[in-house]
């Protein structure tokens, strides 16, 4: 009777306890990159990338739920035009300069989620703040991949994939050329994050 | 006689407005091949091909065209170009003998020797790549084409994006298929200004 009792209340608080397993995650910088694309004058399509990114994420897979916590270096910046030659600047130079990302005054831009949606078992979005030039706006991102398991090699536990969304870059002050070189930014970020 | 001579105009302009094939250098600011590879099968790794040069000739009205680009290997970055403690950064080793060997293959070459128009825009590029000595018909679909005058410099340009996918087995490149995906995503985007 007893030993039943204990059963039932082990089986009862069982799911309480998997409902409160968090787990928390570091982001693989070697492996997670931002990425954005803008038009180019109507033409073509300049893509760019940021070189050097951290954060950390928590996840909660049973209660679907989580967060996530990203800082970028705003003059970790590359377009595949830094070398100036006989020109006054290159375009990588103009970028983290003060008509665009002003990096010497905000060497951080910052993603912070407010919520995590899940479709089924995957994550499929995140809801968040961004802040660009020490403005904040919300910024949704669609999760396209998402996987967790242990890495091939290694076998650590890890989560991974892609996440889309965009931005109006004149919203956070940035105006330099707009229209000709788009307001509207696409942002692509590739990740991995090992379980801490 | 005037007549004899304005009907000679009109039927010989046809024959010049087809015969006008125009020929573009790309801009190498604004030109970049870029490529995507899957990671894992856990997330995309991104990567780009920073210096690349070539040429195309295009006539609109013959709905014909070449293109031949060159892209130097060693200028490959993903965003991991310092090694820290580690033997080698990604970029390091994606220059080495196990993926692009820069060394040896210094450069690529993408040839196309025939375009696909759709309506009066080019839509598809047929053509070889030459990718470590090897060579092989790869395929790209224009998914942007604009010619214009330059906004700021008035030059007349045409611009746009490219992309395609390839394996890059078929060209021996086996390093660590397939954890480090097969098939590679291309993209190309480009300026060319006219000669």
């Amino acid at each position: 009777m007893m030993r039943r009792a204990i059963l039932g209340a082990i089986a009862a608080v069982m799911p309480l306890l998997a409902a409160a397993q968090v787990e928390s995650y570091t982001i693989d910088p070697i492996h997670s990159f931002l990425n954005f694309s803008v038009d180019h004058l109507g033409f073509t399509t300049i893509y760019g990338r940021f070189d050097k990114s951290s954060g950390k994420a928590t996840l909660d897979r049973s209660g679907k739920k989580g967060s996530v916590d990203i800082a970028v270096e705003s003059a970790s910046i590359t377009t595949g035009d830094n070398d100036k030659g006989s020109r006054p600047r290159s375009r990588d130079e103009h970028l983290r300069s003060a008509d665009f990302f002003n990096s010497a005054e905000f060497p951080r831009m910052a993603f912070k989620s407010t919520a995590f949606r899940f479709s089924g078992e995957s994550l499929s979005e995140i809801e968040g703040q961004v802040t660009l030039l020490g403005v904040t706006k919300p910024l949704t991102l669609k999760v396209e991949r998402w996987k967790c398991g242990p890495h091939p090699f290694s076998k650590k536990e890890m989560c991974g994939g892609t996440a889309n969304g965009r931005i109006k870059r004149s919203e956070f002050g940035m105006k330099y050329g707009v229209p000709a070189i788009g307001d509207e930014v696409n942002l692509m970020m590739g990740f991995e994050a090992y379980r801490d | 006689m005037k007549q004899t001579v304005i009907g000679l105009t009109l039927a010989i302009l046809p024959l010049t407005c087809v015969a006008a094939p125009e020929s573009y250098t790309f801009d190498p600011y604004h030109t970049f091949v870029h490529f995507g590879v899957d990671h894992n099968d856990f997330s995309t790794i991104w990567g780009r091909f920073e210096k690349c040069s070539g040429k195309f000739s295009i006539d609109l009205q013959a709905k014909t065209g070449t293109l031949e680009v060159i892209v130097e290997t060693g200028s490959v970055t993903t965003g991991d170009s310092v090694r820290g403690n580690r033997p080698r950064s990604r970029d390091e080793h994606l220059r080495s003998a196990d993926f692009f060997n820069a060394v040896e293959f210094p450069r690529m070459r993408y040839k196309a020797g025939s375009v696909k128009f759709n309506g009066d825009a080019p839509a598809e590029l047929r053509g070889d790549l030459t990718l470590l000595g090897v060579t092989r018909p790869v395929t790209l679909m224009l998914d942007r084409w604009k010619c214009a005058p330059h906004a700021v410099t008035k030059r007349w340009i045409c611009g746009g994006n490219a992309v395609g996918t390839l394996k890059r087995t078929d060209f021996g490149m086996k390093w660590g298929v397939p954890a480090t995906g097969d098939e590679v995503k291309i993209l190309v985007t480009f300026e060319a200004f006219r000669d």
